[in-house]
Formats: C-alpha cells, structure tokens, sequence
C-alpha cells in the first residue's frame, strides 16, 4: 500500500477474474432452461395465421362472390388440409367485408340468392334460413345470429383471410 | 352430421330440424386384383363425396356409417338387411333416406329397398387429390344438393 499507483491488488484482481468467468460459466448453464420456459411465448400461433385466399382486392365487387381455399390444420395426430369458403363483397362504405358461409342455425352452407324468392339475400337450403346481404339474419327465420364475418387483411392487394369470428352486435 | 359423438350430441337436441339421413354403399372384395382396387376406388370417392355432402346439409341431414357389402354376396339377402336398416332409421323418424352408391348392380333392384337410391356415374380417372377432382367432386356435390332440396318441397 505504499505505492499510491498500486490500485488493484493481487487479491482484488483474482476476485474480479472469478467472479467474470463464474458469470459466464452461470449463464452458459441457464441459458438453456430460461429459453426453454419461455418458448412457448416465442412460438408463432398458427390459429391466428392468415392465408392468401388468391383474390385480389380490385375483383372484389359490390355483389358476393364464393371463394373457396384450403389451409393445413393441425388437429391432434395429424395435419390435414382443410377446405374453407367464404362470401366476400364490397359494402356501402368501400370496406371489404368476407362472411364465413356456415348457417348459425345448424351449420349448413349458405348462398348469396340461393333462392329465387328471397334475392339480394343469403339463403340456407337446410331449413329456409335467410341473412340479409350486411350478414343480420332475418328475424322470423330458424338462425338467431348473424353471420360470421373473417378477420381479414390486405397485404400487397391481395385479400388475407383469417379465422372467422362471430359478429358483436352492430 | 357425421356419425360421431359430438355431432350425435346435436342431432338429440335438435331432432325435428333433421330428416334426412344419407347412407353411403360400400363394395368390398379382394378375390380378383382389379375388382378390388374398383372398389377401392369407389369406396375413397364416395367418402369423399359424402362428406362434401354433409359438410354442405349438415344441418339437416345425417351420414351414416358405411354399409359394407361382399362384391360376391346375393343381392337378396343384402337388400333385406338394408331394408332393416331402412325401419329403423324410419322410426326415428327420418323422413328421407337416401343410399349413396356407385355400384350400377343396385339400379335393378331399386324397386325391392325402402329407400332412395342415387347411383352415381363413377369418376374413376384422375388423383383424387388433384385440383380437377376437386371441381368435379364439388360439381357433382351441388347437383345432389339440388336432388335433395327436391326430394325436401
């Protein structure tokens, strides 16, 4: 100590030394174990995946056109394409909008003037349901809510379809 | 619907929506090589087609489970058990049974089941996964679509 230069000492540089490389050697050990428990936060969700449905945003009109497209879904034990469909048209206020076409009453498949009494109207073979053409079901027929409607996306005017959600009440 | 727990679920709730129920014919018989695979083939298109058809009458028609039948056995005796298939899906009641086949052999005896018969023209060339296939199976599915709405006025 009684040279005034002399400001790291034998014992504190062996300190600093062992504590560096027990840090390092620390980390190296949890790094795995941390990584591991927050996978599952890192992990893409493939249920909120958008899929390209192959139309683009300048075909879609004022009047309901089917699209029909398949995804692969991942259900149990095995990955299998699934079929999906949808109505999707332009509405009043420029927005596009895609209807999932499964009725709410049973499940069957709705189509845009299924029927010739019923026109500008969604139609349900199965039990004579009707929606109008915003998706509202029409009261006095068998389904008692409105159409699901897409989540959905435009990505380089392309139209992206996500998972159909039920609609709020508007 | 389909034949399975949570459909059956929803069918006992809402029985009176439905009266239809579709039972697909299935041919089996592997004695001769390229009957066998005919009937391979036929029994992959009609599940298919089946299921096409229920994904698009779900709510008001039923499929049942295959009916499998010897390609060798005597027409008599088979149509006398679907006959027997037929009362008891009748007691339930559903009103409309169709039987679903490819097999021309059923046509003669059309008159003798208690029960629709659709004989379908089998589209036997082709991948079954391919994007043609999938047009025609889709074609195909909504003129059967239409018979029913028929058959239900």
């Amino acid at each position: 100590m009684s040279d005034e230069k002399q400001q790291v000492s034998r014992r504190q540089f062996l300190n600093y030394t062992l504590t560096g490389v027990g840090g390092f050697m620390a980390a190296g050990l949890l790094i795995s174990p941390i990584r591991m428990a927050i996978d599952p936060v890192l992990k893409e969700s493939s249920a909120g995946d958008m899929a390209n449905v192959g139309l683009s945003v300048d075909d879609i009109t004022e009047e309901p056109q089917r699209i029909d497209w398949t995804i692969d879904q991942v259900d149990g034990w095995y990955e299998s394409e699934v079929n999906r469909a949808a109505w999707v048209y332009r509405n009043e206020n420029d927005e596009i909008v895609a209807f999932s076409p499964v009725c709410k009453h049973l499940g069957c498949v709705v189509s845009w003037e299924g029927s010739d009494q019923h026109p500008n109207e969604y139609f349900c073979p199965c039990h004579d349901g009707r929606y109008y053409k915003d998706g509202t079901n029409v009261p006095g027929t068998p389904p008692l809510a409105p159409l699901d409607e897409y989540v959905q996306e435009v990505r380089d005017g392309m139209l992206f379809l996500g998972e159909p959600k039920p609609r709020g009440e508007a | 619907m389909k034949w399975r727990k949570a459909d059956l679920q929803t069918y006992v709730q809402s029985k009176e929506y439905i009266d239809t129920i579709v039972l697909p014919l299935v041919p089996f018989g592997i004695a001769n090589d390229e009957e066998s695979k005919k009937a391979a083939i036929q029994s992959e298109m009609i599940t298919l087609l089946s299921h096409e058809l229920e994904k698009e009458l779900t709510g008001r028609m039923l499929l049942a489970p295959h009916y499998s039948y010897l390609k060798s056995a005597d027409k008599q005796t088979e149509i006398a058990r679907m006959n027997m298939w037929a009362a008891e899906m009748k007691e339930q009641p559903f009103k409309h049974i169709f039987i679903l086949t490819f097999d021309p052999s059923w046509k003669k005896y059309e008159k003798e089941l208690e029960s629709t018969l659709l004989w379908l023209p089998a589209v036997q060339t082709g991948e079954l996964n391919s994007k043609e296939m999938h047009k025609t199976v889709r074609e195909q599915v909504a003129q059967m679509v239409e018979l029913i709405r028929a058959y239900w006025q």
